[in-house]
This record gives structure tokens, C-alpha cells and sequence, in this order.
């Protein structure tokens, strides 16, 4: 039986093996972990449908393939091991990384034999396999003649460094190239994505950031008030964030052009409010889950489900559903105590609010009293494109309005 | 299965398609009563009569035009050109009114016609009556170019010929009409316009056609036994309509792509090839293209200079191996 790289999700077109839990020849049970797959937005491991022996892993370690590329074949008691291979798939076993295949330098005199001008003699298939693996030229001698590196020598080396006919050997380490020093860093699928994603939202949207100084004197209210209650039940803080969340969706009821996409010449206006929640995975990416219908939700079933969404999402159990669907973003980078950040806007939304710290500072209220009041500065990015300036400064204004002028406590109980 | 002759698989294909379509007439010169010049058409006068399998006059026009004009009023002439060099002599209805009558008539003439003609060299036959002209069939808009290299493809590739709705040259090679292989009993069709991949290799794809495929297989036999080079040999079999799909896919797998062409070098038949595989699969390549070919020269008839000059096994084994590295 054939392994296939699973869709996770609708749209998910390819997926990155990030680690294999057998070897070939490994007895598998059914539903037994086979492999770990990494794609857009989802990390998650993938049982095997069926027992048998593992006979051959034909996509390593780090390869990207399409959505129902065969992985590995699955041979059951009595089967030829290799009988229900794909031909046209090359075996290749499990892709060692370059830096662990590296440890023997090549002896001098084979490295002399190389010509100089590697590069410049590379064909076309083997700059696409180098690419594709992460791999230079010098890490590679060359079989073919006058030390040409072939297609069949990259293969050899991907596979574990052995080279055809013992020939191939490696030089070294990997560097960022001529005259740099210091190590390179391979970017991970989910940093070249995001990278890709932000590049082309600055490319789509005619960003604008505005932001509002707003007093959280109520919301802090009710967190006092039912903040360790709240923790004694839930098992979790009660943050500013949910009474954010429920402010918007009420802001958004009033300003409904913000929640939006712009779509050829107009704005498709969105009925349901699905609010996207920014979560860094420990410096290691950025994932952002998707509240469904949080119009229709309380403060405390944010709460929730916004503590859930970021378990899931630092535990890498999000399902593809729900990295997707948003019509609105919050990103939340308080804790560092930013004053503000201008943030993305994350496709193909219209905009996208940041929320920074939160602290106590001094204030001077009506009739020129000075008070200590919870401060924070809200600010958002929105694509004038879909609006101006007023109607999203309209909207902030709004937001305020809202978040200090409604009875908290009362919203909790 | 029966072991047939290439020349007997001729006949056989012919007598296949005779006996199910009345309208299936046989002409050329000495077709009939001598049975061919090659005795590609032996039996087929005694099994359907002077009406059906005629010999014509020293006309190549004349054969053509009859069948031409037989072809537009419903029947499905099979018309032999003896030797391929006399396409020449009628060129102008093959290239004028033959490919274009379809198009020109808006589709209201239908052109079911089989031309049949004995192409290429290796027989010392001279320059007038050795030369591979395949290239010339496939540079004319309207035209189906096919050359089987084994009696079993002879005979399925003629009845699809010849239940074509339009014209189609077929190229049956001198030097192949001897060989003997396993035909298929009973009523056997091929489909126009497949390639046949005849062994897979790892290293480098080779794509040949008539009698050059019997010399790709056993250059890469050698090339693997001798040499360490492990080729994969793909039989073109039809030039109109290609198979690039076979041919793409093959080359894809080992990044090299060899042809090895009877007809003279310029413009023949893999320059075409090479040039879709250098735009569709530029980046899958693992080096240059190599077409291996007759030189550009009119062919000598003496034995060592036309050996000297037509692909040759050893020529195959040693061009790949200079350049597979």
C-alpha cells in the first residue's frame, strides 16, 4: 500500500515531512504514528491506514511534495517488498541534513580535481536539485566529465553523502556564501511563509495605521472583580484581550466596511464576525487562529476560546479549519510592553488591530482632575483601498467608546 | 501469436483491412501479380482479385491522383510508392492537394488514404533509392507520419492507417522487411500517434525510429554491459501525430536525451524533438541534447561508405559515451 501526503485541509496544496517515527523495514501496526507533516499553518502527525512492514520511505526528511505524492510504500505479510512501488518514483531514503551527512572532509587531491568554475557548468536539473535540497555546489565533487557535478551525484549525495561509485565526497560545511561569516539559518516552511504572506499583503493593500489612547478603567474594574474567581474556575487568567474582542465585534456591528474583502472593484461586506488571534510560537513562527462567530459570543466564551485556540497553537493541534476563515485580526504584543505596533494586515482582511501594553498611568479627567487609569494604546492597521481615514478613525472611536463606557462586571455574570 | 516476417506483416495487415471493408483497394506498381518488389504484398491478388489490387504504369503522379480522386468519392485506397525517394516525382500532389483538401473544402472531401512507400538505406542502393524522407513528410501541415520498426507494429499501425479519416504515410524500412517477430492473430489495431518505451534505464533516454530502433537497443545493451550506463530506449513509431507526452516523461526521468535519426541532419525529425524538450523540460535536463544522424550528405552506394554514414550500433554506443558524463 502507497503512503500518500494527506490534505490537511481545503486548501492546502503541499506538505513538508518533518520527521519520520519508522525506518524502512520497520513493522507498522494500523493507526500506529508513521510520520510527523508540516504544512502552511499546521504541524501534525499521520497514523498508518494500514499494518504491515515498512518497506521503503521515497520522500525524506525536509522534502515538500504535493498533496497524494506517494511518501512510502507499506508492504503487507506476503507482499514483495517492492511490489507496489511507483516506477517513477526514485527510492530515496529518509534525506540526511547536509550538516549530519558533513562530518569527513573529502581527501585534497579530489577536491583539487574539481574545476573551478563548478557553477558555471551546473545544468539545469542540477541547480533545481540543489535549490530544492538547500544545497551548494561545493558541498558536491562531481563523477561526470571534467568533474561536472551530474544529477545522478546530487541524488547520491541527498540520500546520505555516498556518492556514485564512492566518488562524490563533501567539503566542509555550509556558509551564506563568498565573504560572509557566521552561520546561515535555513528559513522553516512556516518563517518562508509567513515572510511570503506579509510581502504580498504590503503588495495588495495600501496600508494606514492609526491609533487610540484608551482608558481601561472599566475592564480593570471587572477583572478585579472576578478575575480570581475566574482563574479558580476556568484554570486560566482573565486577560484584557476577550473584552477587546467583544468590544470590536460590537464596533464592527456599527462599522461593518472593516470587516470586510475587497473583492475586484468592491468590498464583499462579511455577515459573520470570525476573529483571527495572533499567536507566536516562542519565536519560532506565528500562527494565527480563527474565532468563529465571535459575534455571537460573550466575553467569557472569548475567554475561552481564545485560551483554548493558543494551547492548540503552541502545541502545534490547530486543524487546518481553524487557521482559516478569518475576517478580522488581532495581534497582541503587550506583554514585551510596546507602546504600539503597526501591524500587517493579514489577507485577505481590510484590517488588523494591535494591542500593546497596558499600563497605569497618570490622567487628567473632566474638570482637569488627575487620576491613575490603565492606559493603552489600540492601533490599527486598515487598507485604504476599502476605506478612509474617517471611517476607520470612526471606528477606533468607537471601540473606545465602548470598551470605557460599558459595565463590565455586569457582562461577566 | 505467430511468427511473422516484417514484409509478411504488410500483407497481413492489408488482407485484415481488405476483408472487413470492401471499399480497401491495394495499387502501385507491381503490387499485384509480382506481389511487391520488397513481396510486401504477396497473396493479395489471388485472395481479392485484379479489381481490388492493381498494378499501375510507371506513374507516380498517376498512382497518386488515382487514389486521390478514389479516396474523395468514398473509398480507401492503400497506394504504394515503391520507393520513398519517388515521393519527390509527386510531390506536389502529396504536399498540395492531398494534405489540403480536407482544410480547403471546408471538410465536405474526406481524404481515407494509406500511402505506403520503402524508405531508408543499409541495401547499397544508392542515392536515389536509400534515402530516409521522413523528415520531408513531416514538414506538411495535413499529413500523418508513421514508421513501424517490428512486424506486430506493421501490421496494428496499417489498420489504423488505413481506418483513419485522413491521409497517412507509411514508412515501411528496407532493411526491416526481413526481420521476424511475434504478430498478434486474428483482427489487430494499433493507435496512431503512441510511442513505445521497448526498455528503461536510468542514465539517458533515447528516442529512435525504424530501423534505428533495432540499433538504439542493442547500442544500449552494450552501452549497460560494457560501459556502466543504464539507457532508456523509447520507438517514436509515429512522427504525426507525437507522442510527446512518452517522450517528455522519459527524458524527464534520466535528464539526457539522445536521438538517433536515419534521415539526413538537417531538420530531421529530432531536431524537433529536441526543440519541444528544450522548452517544455529545460530545467530536468542534465546536459545537452545529442542528435545522432546521417550526416547532410546525398548517401554513397558503396557498402563501407554508406555503413560509414548510416547510425551504426558502434556509432550509438561511442557518441553516448563521449558525452553521457
Amino acid at each position: 500500500m502507497n503512503v500518500l501526503m494527506p490534505q490537511l485541509g481545503e486548501t492546502v496544496e503541499e506538505g513538508t515531512v518533518t520527521e519520520w517515527f519508522k525506518k524502512p523495514g520497520d513493522p507498522v501496526e494500523k493507526n500506529e504514528t508513521l510520520f510527523e507533516v508540516e504544512t502552511d499553518k499546521v504541524t501534525t502527525e499521520v497514523p498508518a491506514l494500514k499494518a504491515g512492514i515498512l518497506s521503503k520511505i521515497l520522500v525524506g526528511e525536509g522534502e515538500t511534495v504535493d498533496v497524494g505524492t506517494v511518501l512510502a510504500v507499506i508492504a503487507s505479510e506476503g507482499d514483495e517488498a517492492d511490489g507496489e512501488t511507483d516506477e517513477a518514483a526514485p527510492a530515496v531514503e529518509p534525506a540526511t541534513a547536509p550538516e549530519a551527512a558533513a562530518p569527513t572532509p573529502a581527501p585534497a587531491a579530489k577536491v583539487e580535481a574539481a574545476p573551478r568554475d563548478k557553477e558555471a557548468r551546473l545544468s539545469p536539473v542540477v541547480r533545481k536539485l540543489l535549490a530544492r535540497h538547500n544545497l551548494s555546489a561545493d558541498q558536491i565533487t562531481g563523477s561526470g566529465g571534467g568533474g561536472r557535478i551530474t544529477k545522478q551525484d546530487v541524488l547520491a549525495f541527498v540520500e546520505g553523502g555516498a556518492g556514485v561509485e564512492g566518488d562524490a565526497g563533501v567539503e566542509g560545511g555550509k556558509d551564506g556564501g563568498a565573504g560572509s561569516t557566521g552561520d546561515f539559518k535555513p528559513f522553516t516552511k512556516i518563517r518562508k511563509l509567513t515572510g511570503d504572506h506579509m510581502l504580498r499583503s504590503l503588495a495588495t493593500s495600501a496600508h494606514v495605521t492609526q491609533a487610540i489612547e484608551i482608558d481601561f478603567h472599566t475592564v480593570d474594574a471587572a477583572r478585579s472583580a472576578h478575575g480570581a474567581a475566574w482563574k479558580e474556575e476556568q484554570g486560566f487568567s482573565l486577560t484584557y484581550l476577550p473584552f477587546i474582542a467583544r468590544a470590536i465585534c460590537l464596533a464592527i456591528a456599527d462599522y461593518p466596511n472593516i470587516n470586510a474583502t475587497v473583492e475586484g472593484d468592491g468590498l464583499k461586506l462579511h455577515r459573520d464576525i470570525n476573529l483571527a488571534v495572533a499567536v507566536d510560537l516562542n519565536f519560532e513562527g506565528l500562527v494565527a487562529p480563527v474565532i468563529r462567530d465571535a459575534g455571537l459570543k460573550s466575553v467569557a466564551d472569548l475567554a475561552r476560546e481564545i485560551n483554548r485556540l493558543a494551547g492548540a497553537a503552541r502545541n502545534g493541534k490547530l486543524t487546518p479549519d481553524e487557521v482559516t476563515g478569518g475576517t478580522y485580526t488581532i495581534s497582541n504584543n503587550g506583554s514585551f510592553g510596546t507602546l504600539f505596533t503597526t501591524p500587517v494586515i493579514n489577507q485577505p482582511q481590510v484590517a488588523i488591530l494591535s494591542v500593546d501594553k497596558i499600563g497605569r498611568k497618570p490622567v487628567v479627567l473632566e474638570r482637569d482632575e488627575i487620576a491613575v487609569r490603565p492606559i493603552g494604546v489600540l492601533a490599527q492597521s486598515f487598507d485604504h483601498r476599502a476605506v478612509d481615514g474617517a471611517y476607520a478613525a470612526a471606528f477606533l472611536s468607537r471601540l473606545r467608546e465602548i470598551i470605557e463606557g460599558t459595565d463590565w462586571s455586569a457582562e461577566l455574570v | 501469436m505467430a511468427k511473422l516476417t516484417y514484409r509478411e506483416a504488410v500483407a497481413a495487415g492489408i488482407a485484415q483491412e481488405m476483408r472487413r471493408d470492401e471499399n480497401v483497394v491495394l495499387i502501385g506498381e507491381d503490387v499485384a501479380a509480382a506481389g511487391g518488389v520488397f513481396k510486401a504484398t504477396v497473396g493479395l491478388l489471388d485472395e481479392f482479385g485484379p479489381k481490388r489490387v492493381r498494378d499501375t504504369p510507371i506513374a507516380e503522379q498517376a498512382i497518386l491522383g488515382a487514389a486521390m480522386g478514389a479516396a474523395m468519392t468514398g473509398m480507401r485506397p492503400i497506394a504504394e510508392i515503391m520507393f520513398s525517394d519517388f515521393l519527390a516525382v509527386c510531390w506536389d500532389i502529396v504536399a498540395n492537394q492531398i494534405a489540403k483538401t480536407r482544410y480547403m473544402t471546408n471538410g465536405q472531401f474526406e481524404i481515407p488514404l494509406v500511402i505506403r512507400t520503402a524508405n531508408g538505406g543499409g541495401s547499397r542502393f544508392g542515392a536515389q533509392h536509400s534515402q530516409s524522407v521522413e523528415n520531408w513528410a513531416m514538414a506538411i501541415p495535413g499529413l500523418k507520419v508513421v514508421a513501424p520498426s517490428t512486424p506486430a507494429d506493421v501490421k496494428g499501425l496499417l489498420a489504423a492507417a488505413v481506418r483513419d479519416p485522413d491521409p497517412v504515410i507509411f514508412f515501411e524500412h528496407k532493411a526491416l522487411y526481413a526481420t521476424k517477430g511475434e504478430v498478434p492473430d486474428g483482427e489487430y489495431v494499433d493507435e496512431l500517434g503512441k510511442a513505445k518505451v521497448l526498455r528503461q534505464g536510468s542514465d539517458v533516454t533515447i528516442v529512435a525510429l525504424a530501423l534505428m530502433v533495432p540499433r538504439a537497443l542493442k547500442a544500449a545493451e552494450l552501452l549497460e554491459s560494457e560501459h556502466g550506463i543504464s539507457a532508456t530506449v523509447v520507438d517514436v513509431r509515429s512522427l504525426v501525430p507525437l507522442d510527446t507526452q512518452t517522450i517528455f516523461a522519459e527524458v524527464e526521468k534520466t535528464g539526457r536525451l539522445y536521438t538517433v535519426e536515419e534521415n539526413p541532419r538537417l531538420c530531421g525529425w529530432g531536431a524537433e524533438i529536441s526543440s519541444l524538450v528544450a522548452e517544455e523540460l529545460f530545467y530536468d535536463l542534465d546536459g545537452p541534447i545529442v542528435r545522432i544522424t546521417t550526416p547532410h550528405i546525398p548517401l554513397p552506394a558503396a557498402d563501407n561508405l554508406e555503413d560509414a554514414t548510416i547510425p551504426s550500433v558502434e556509432k550509438i554506443v561511442q557518441t553516448i559515451r563521449e558525452t553521457a558524463g
